[in-house]
């Protein structure tokens, strides 16, 4: 970007110093034309004058004009190349610290975006994790809730076979025990009472048997 | 000899099996005297067949007199319809019972039921005490076992009352007086 002001502004330069060189030089051609045109009266006016050109502006003095053109040339090229550089360290001030600007405004978004996306990870981390805990309660509620149930069966599955077979052993084992130590003759009593009670059952049957 | 008199079973003929042995008995009766009709007289007769106890009974009991043929032949016929048509129960007990005991149950079935009826005596020995009757048709179990079986629910709700709260069951003056012996026994002197 530098370069090319520089260059637009030589050619600016060159493009000036041309057009006065041309404003210099015109009259000479035309009086040069309007010589050969109005007569050798003014060839002769035109010769002198060139003469009187040729003594003023001799060589020395468009030398000396060269070398002030040249180092008019020269400070203004310099002149310009120092504003450049001017230019030149302003805009790179400037881009720099638009740089450092934008750098850090795009590495701030994309921290908070970078931030943003962390806290949607952690937050769907979380959910997730509370999701999993919920349901790892509901299993273990559920799980429990089983547990109770079936150990609530088993514990009256065996409380009654303990209740079936403790009956069946206490009745066995007073059986044992007692049976041969009833006499027959105090079951006498019991026996015809029984029959007593059964009586009529014991009537039907023989009656309806017989 | 009346014309329709009734048989009496004496509580002595309790089984089938006596019924049998009666009949048996009165025919040979029977035959000894239809031997001595038939043999001439001076001939060497045939021994007169022991009358056995039971026999006694069921003939003072229908009050009857053997020598004569009627009689015989009355008591061979009820006894041949006694052992066809009297209704025979089976009564087990857990001992065997002595003679007396079953000729009272005999008698109040006899009084009570039938008074043809007949008993056979069976054994089983779980039942633990009280009988077990069995009809054709029907079994009354009248045993201890059963007395049992009909009290197992309050057994159980016994049983429950020690496991839930073993305070609350009163135990018999004797069982707590059996529980603290051993104690008193092992304690030191």
């Amino acid at each position: 970007m530098s370069l090319g002001l520089l260059l637009a502004v030589l050619l600016v330069i060159a493009g000036g110093t041309g057009v006065a060189l041309w404003f210099i030089l015109r009259p000479q051609s035309s009086a040069h034309k309007a010589k050969h045109s109005t007569g050798n009266k003014i060839d002769d006016l035109t010769e002198q004058a060139k003469e009187d050109v040729e003594h003023i502006f001799n060589d020395e003095f468009r030398e000396e004009l060269r070398n002030r053109g040249r180092l008019h040339f020269e400070k203004i090229i310099g002149e310009n190349a120092m504003f450049l550089q001017q230019d030149l360290r302003l805009t790179t001030s400037q881009l720099n610290e638009f740089m450092k600007n934008e750098i850090t405004s795009v590495l701030k978004e994309e921290f908070s975006k970078y931030e943003e996306s962390i806290n949607d990870a952690k937050q769907l981390a979380i959910d997730s994790i509370q999701k999993t805990q919920s349901t790892i309660e509901q299993q273990r509620e559920l799980l429990t809730q089983q547990l109770n149930k079936q150990l609530t069966s088993e514990k009256e599955k065996s409380l009654e076979r303990f209740e079936s077979h403790m009956a069946d052993i206490v009745n066995h084992y007073v059986l044992e025990a007692v049976g041969e130590q009833i006499d027959m003759s105090e079951q006498l009593d019991f026996i015809l009472a029984q029959m007593e009670r059964n009586k009529e059952a014991i009537m039907k049957d023989v009656k309806d048997g017989a | 000899m009346e014309p329709n008199r009734q048989f009496v079973v004496p509580v002595s003929v309790v089984s089938p099996t006596d019924v049998a042995r009666l009949k048996r008995e009165i025919e040979s009766v029977d035959e000894f005297f239809r031997q001595s009709e038939i043999r001439a007289g001076g001939e060497p007769s045939a021994h007169m067949p022991q009358m056995s106890k039971l026999m006694d009974q069921l003939i003072a009991a229908n009050q009857l007199n053997l020598l004569q043929e009627e009689d015989r032949q009355w008591i061979v016929d009820s006894l041949v319809q006694l052992d066809a048509s009297a209704p025979v129960l089976h009564i087990s007990f857990s001992v065997d019972p002595p003679g007396s005991h079953v000729r009272k149950i005999v008698s109040w079935l006899r009084e009570n039921v039938d008074p043809g009826v007949l008993v056979t005596v069976g054994l089983q020995p779980n039942i633990g005490a009280g009988c077990v009757v069995r009809t054709t048709n029907k079994i009354f179990d009248m045993s201890l076992r059963e007395f049992f079986a009909s009290k197992r629910s309050f057994f159980v709700k016994k049983l429950h009352d020690a496991i839930s709260d073993p305070d609350s069951v009163e135990l018999p003056a004797n069982a707590q007086v059996q529980q603290e012996q051993p104690a008193q026994q092992g304690a030191p002197a």
